[in-house]
């Protein structure tokens, strides 16, 4: 099922409708209130100075109770209904984003794996916050049109009084204004996108010159390196000014038209009289003044549309699922390349071989984070191919040669392995990998926060957490790449005793790359994968 | 750790600094003239509204009003597009001059700099790019702010002064509601921001740990986790806006107020029905005038309100900016070294990056003689690369001494100038063979070049191009594998004819074959070098007369 930014959007203000309808309500009340409140005063105050002028008596009989009234509850209207509008675009727009953003998550994990590793946490994040906050504004401009409508609606209403020419001429101002913002708006997704071009390549200079650090101090580069990042950062400034001047445009255009439309309807108004042409003057130039909104939007629809643009192509690459086939509970897991060899449930296996052979390659292969050859590996008879991602990731637990770390606490990373793992089990699992004693040190025991990537534990006990990590799942297979890496031999010789009755109580099966023969010694059959010739027989040792 | 305790001393130390970066733009001040022209310009608007309905019904004696008041809105929309483009020239500037400065401070960074690449191109492009709303727009906004509305108030004044003391009058419980909802606005909007950066951390986690989250089939769960911590973050975001809107609103309602009030006082002296005694009688288009030029009492603090943002956004970038300059390294004297193989000695060496819990590098002691090969074997994060980047000055000497030719490597201000260095990635820019070659020397000889050329084993490659050494490459390299952009590097170490040569994993992610011949080839290139290689292949590491073995601790 493939699903783009425009669907999820269109879902999300389904969702986010009574929100949404209230800001459009409350923008058109804000637009009308403010066309109405300026347009009143107008008559009122010439209005009274005509009764002024005429006498005493005209001036009592003038009603002055209900305009004045009357003004000062749409400013109190246009108020609150400012306030109301915000929080409930706002609202809806982080409503939306709360859906959204774990949506793109989703998306990047189900993507073919090769392109869901490629992303970098960079490029993620970038996407995360700029692009999904240019949804934010969309979402909080959707009103916008409504104040527009309201606005034209109320000066239409006004500016009529002083006949249709009056109102005819407003209207044509309004159009005039919103055609000619959205022939400008076009001319502004060329700069916009020039910027966006030009910020990648100067992010790529700068991340090149910062990668090449040592070269450059060694080849005495460093001022040339500045100067090609100068030269990118110029070309940056000169986009993003183009892209100023022609918002620029947009001030002239929008002050220009309120002065047109105030001047046309004063004029045309004439002759209702003077009170009339004050109320149309000022009705149609807080009409035009109801487009703002709409305009702010158009100066940003380059920047929008390129973020839509991006997100789409997060959101486009789900993979087609088309494998169907289950293995059993406890399958049988036999390799045809690079040698044949089949493992039954409970068996352990090392997997050795000089560093480069393709170990870990073959682990990854395993447990479906690069694509299967055709008939190298099958679970049951099953091509591995032919099994869904999730079932074949069932079949193994992991401890991956980096252990890979999440940023949190120990609970929350051995969690991930399990979500239902009770406190005993936790512990048991920490037993097992020779980490319990560690753990029982720290001050908020399971609760530590182990920092990124688990940086504020040393390399082995990183190792040992993740391996921790693997016994919290029931999988019918373990799969540790390295896993006594960097240890001292009395620990790795009680973490191989104890990964020795753990698969004994378990019955679990072992696939083990090692170099260490302490952990090697657990497995009583090898294969052994030789380098340079990949598809050449490797040697199966019993 | 606190991020957002935000002292006085630090505030102020932020303002200095980004006024001197703001003092870069010097154009922008032009934008804040332009600003003040366009509340004149309002003032000339008001004045055609007036005297256009005044002259009611002769159309005659309108038009030239409402030409006015034409001429007046043109002249609004000019000075406010202009004001723009001068912002825009002025931020460009200084947009500019800082990055400069930054880009030179990221290449210069003192050894024990904790940046990494993220986030100094987070700096050098996203933060700096912060400074221009401020210089571009807020600036010239609170300039223009705090003459703007004294102006509207003068011109008001002139037609009727009870008018613009109501005006004023208006301003005081605005200013105080404005502080009140201002400083709440501000606290929130930081606790906000760092809720924001710690969901944005945790996606940025979540994505490097894709693989064990995809292995133990977490997605579902992990994706759940990030919609709660979204939903929470729109909470939080919604209790934000609610106190950040009150101080919009309360400019709203003054703003509403102050025409909602003129309007009333104005009709009601125009009715005579006033109830208190007024030392002014108004006629209609001095009312009027009135009227008009009551919204624009408001407007420049509106912009100001609109540009807030900016400041923000800039003042949080300032903090970053102004902490990383701090770590800009001092130049220090230095003993030239002499260009020859030279012996290394580091004695009890610990490498700790600022900041890190553990040392990268403890108590490290070797002794290499001139002309000697060593390898640093060891898994990644043993601190194999620390070690030649501690020699480049890259990475801080926290205890212990190293010794380059016998001086101090503090005195020699690190051993650049005698050595050449070859990564996993090297540096590869678009245009020909040649001038990535030429880079290391650009005064070489063609006969040295096709000496290196030899050397490095590049022959067959450029013998399979047309172009030869001219062909054309990109910036990724495009059309060149791993191993021939090491061979590039390896051609321009040897192009400076270094005594010292750095390799660092040189041959990391290539094939097996490619790496054999890669191996042969630095065989051959390293004679009479002394040669320092970080590698975790064994077979690279073979080749060296010793091999050094950096374990972890458990």
């Amino acid at each position: 099922m493939s699903q783009t930014l425009e669907t999820l959007i269109a879902a999300e203000r389904r969702a986010q409708r009574p929100l949404l309808r209230r800001a459009a309500l409350y923008a058109a009340l804000v637009a009308a209130s403010s066309v109405v409140l300026l347009g009143l005063s107008g008559w009122f105050i010439t209005a009274a100075a005509f009764a002024g002028a005429a006498g005493t008596l005209a001036a009592q009989a003038f009603n002055y109770m209900l305009p004045s009234a009357g003004i000062r509850l749409l400013a109190i209207v246009r108020t609150g209904a400012r306030y109301g509008e915000r929080l409930a675009a706002h609202e809806a727009a982080f409503g939306a984003l709360a859906r959204i953003r774990p949506a793109l998550f989703r998306a990047i994990a189900a993507a073919p794996v090769g392109k869901a590793l490629a992303l970098s946490t960079g490029e993620a994040t970038a996407r995360m916050i700029g692009d999904v906050d240019a949804i934010e504004t969309r979402f909080v401009r959707l009103s916008a049109p409504w104040g527009v409508a309201a606005a034209l609606a109320s000066g239409l209403c006004l500016t009529v009084l002083g006949g249709a020419l009056a109102a005819l001429s407003t209207v044509a101002c309004l159009a005039a204004l919103l055609l000619t913002a959205r022939a400008l708006s076009r001319r502004l997704e060329a700069p916009g996108r020039a910027v966006q071009t030009a910020a990648g390549a100067l992010r790529e200079e700068f991340a090149q010159a910062i990668e090449a650090a040592p070269e450059l101090r060694c080849f005495g580069l460093e001022s040339w390196a500045a100067d090609r990042i100068d030269a990118r950062s110029r070309t940056l400034a000169a986009a993003q000014r183009a892209q100023a001047n022609v918002a620029g445009w947009f001030e002239l255009l929008q002050a220009l038209s309120i002065a047109l439309a105030a001047s046309a309807a004063a004029l045309l108004s004439a002759p209702a009289g003077a009170e009339i042409a004050a109320l149309a003057a000022l009705a149609a130039a807080m009409t035009l003044d109801g487009a703002a909104p709409l305009l702010r939007g158009q100066i940003d629809r380059g920047k929008m549309r390129e973020a839509a643009a991006r997100l789409d192509m997060l959101l486009a690459v789900s993979r087609p699922e088309r494998a169907t086939a289950m293995p059993s509970d406890t399958p049988v897991l036999t390799f045809h390349q690079p040698a044949p060899c089949r493992v039954a449930p409970g068996e352990r296996l090392a997997l050795t071989g000089p560093s480069g052979a393709g170990k870990t390659m073959l682990v990854e292969t395993l447990i479906g984070l690069r694509p299967a050859q055709p008939n190298q590996i099958t679970l049951d008879g099953i091509d591995l191919a032919a099994i869904p991602l999730p079932a074949l990731r069932r079949c193994f637990a992991w401890v991956p040669q980096d252990a890979m770390l999440l940023s949190g606490t120990i609970r929350e990373n051995l969690m991930l392995a399990n979500s239902e793992t009770a406190d005993a089990a936790l512990w048991d699992a920490l037993r097992d990998a020779v980490l319990d004693d560690r753990v029982r040190a720290l001050d908020r025991g399971l609760d530590t926060w182990i920092g990124e990537n688990g940086a504020r534990l040393s390399g082995g006990e990183r190792r040992r957490l993740a391996l921790a990590r693997a016994y919290c799942t029931p999988a019918p297979w373990l799969l540790l790449d390295e896993p006594s890496e960097g240890l001292d031999a009395v620990t790795e010789a009680i973490l191989a005793n104890r990964l020795h009755s753990r698969l004994d109580r378990t019955g679990q099966g072992l696939i083990l790359v090692t170099h260490r023969p302490k952990l090697g010694a657990l497995c009583p059959r090898v294969l052994a994968i030789e380098p340079d010739r990949v598809n050449a027989p490797a040697r199966l040792v019993a | 750790m606190n991020a957002i305790t935000s002292s006085p001393a630090l505030a102020r130390a932020r303002t200095r600094w980004l006024k001197g970066v703001a003092a870069d733009g010097g154009r922008a001040r032009g934008s804040t003239s332009l600003l003040l022209l366009d509340t004149g310009a309002a003032i000339g608007f008001a004045t055609g509204l007036a005297g256009a309905v005044e002259a009611v019904p002769s159309i005659g004696a309108m038009l030239p009003w409402a030409a006015l008041m034409a001429l007046s809105g043109g002249a609004r929309g000019t000075f406010a597009m202009l004001a723009t483009r001068v912002g825009a020239a002025g931020a460009e500037h200084a947009k500019l001059r800082l990055r400069r400065r930054i880009v030179a401070t990221s290449l210069h960074r003192a050894p024990g700099s904790t940046a990494t690449t993220g986030t100094l191109m987070n700096a050098a492009v996203d933060e700096v790019d912060a400074i221009d709303g401020y210089v571009a727009r807020f600036l010239p906004a609170r300039q223009a702010g705090a003459v703007a509305p004294f102006l509207v108030l003068a011109a008001t004044a002139l037609a009727s002064p009870v008018a613009a003391g109501i005006l004023f009058a208006t301003l005081v419980p605005f200013i105080l509601v404005m502080a009140l909802a201002g400083g709440a606005a501000a606290d929130v909007s930081r606790q906000q921001f760092l809720a924001l950066s710690r969901l944005s951390g945790r996606f940025a986690d979540r994505i490097r740990a894709l693989p064990v989250v995809l292995a133990f089939g977490a997605e579902d769960r992990e994706a759940a986790a990030l919609g709660r911590a979204a939903d929470d973050l729109a909470r939080r975001t919604m209790r934000v806006l609610r106190v950040a809107f009150v101080s919009s609103g309360a400019l709203e309602f003054f703003a509403a107020l102050s025409v909602a009030l003129v309007a009333v006082y104005c009709g009601f002296n125009l009715l005579h029905l006033l109830p208190f005694p007024v030392p002014e009688q108004l006629d209609l288009g001095r009312a009027l005038f009135v009227l008009a030029l009551a919204p624009e009492f408001y407007a420049p603090m509106r912009r100001l309100a609109a540009a807030y943002h900016d400041k923000q956004s800039a003042e949080t970038a300032a903090e970053r900016l102004a902490a990383l300059e701090g770590e800009r390294q001092s130049p220090v004297a230095t003993v030239p070294l002499p260009r020859a193989a030279p012996g290394i000695v580091f004695d009890a060496v610990t490498i700790r990056y600022p900041g890190e819990d553990t040392a990268a590098v403890s108590h490290f002691s070797l002794d290499i003689a001139p002309g000697e090969t060593v390898a640093l074997l060891g898994p990644s994060g043993s601190g194999k690369s620390s070690l030649l980047h501690l020699l480049l000055r890259l990475a801080p000497l926290s205890e212990g001494a190293v010794r380059v030719g016998g001086i101090a490597l503090a005195e020699t201000g690190g051993v650049a100038t005698i050595a050449a260095w070859v990564g996993q990635s090297p540096l590869i820019i678009a245009g020909s063979i040649r001038e990535n070659l030429l880079l290391a020397c650009p005064k070489a000889s063609p006969q040295d070049l096709t000496r290196v050329i030899h050397a490095a084993g590049l022959g067959p490659m450029l013998a399979r191009r047309p172009l030869g050494l001219d062909s054309p490459i990109d910036a990724r390299g495009g059309g060149l594998s791993g191993g021939e952009r090491r061979r590039i590097a390896l051609a321009r170490a040897l192009l400076k004819s270094a005594p010292l040569l750095l390799l660092d994993e040189p041959t990391a992610h290539l094939d097996a074959q490619a790496e054999a011949r890669l191996i042969a080839t630095i065989c051959r290139a390293r004679a009479g070098c002394t040669t320092l290689i970080a590698t975790h292949s064994e077979r690279l590491a073979a080749i060296a007369n010793r091999v050094i073995r950096l374990g972890e601790t458990a």
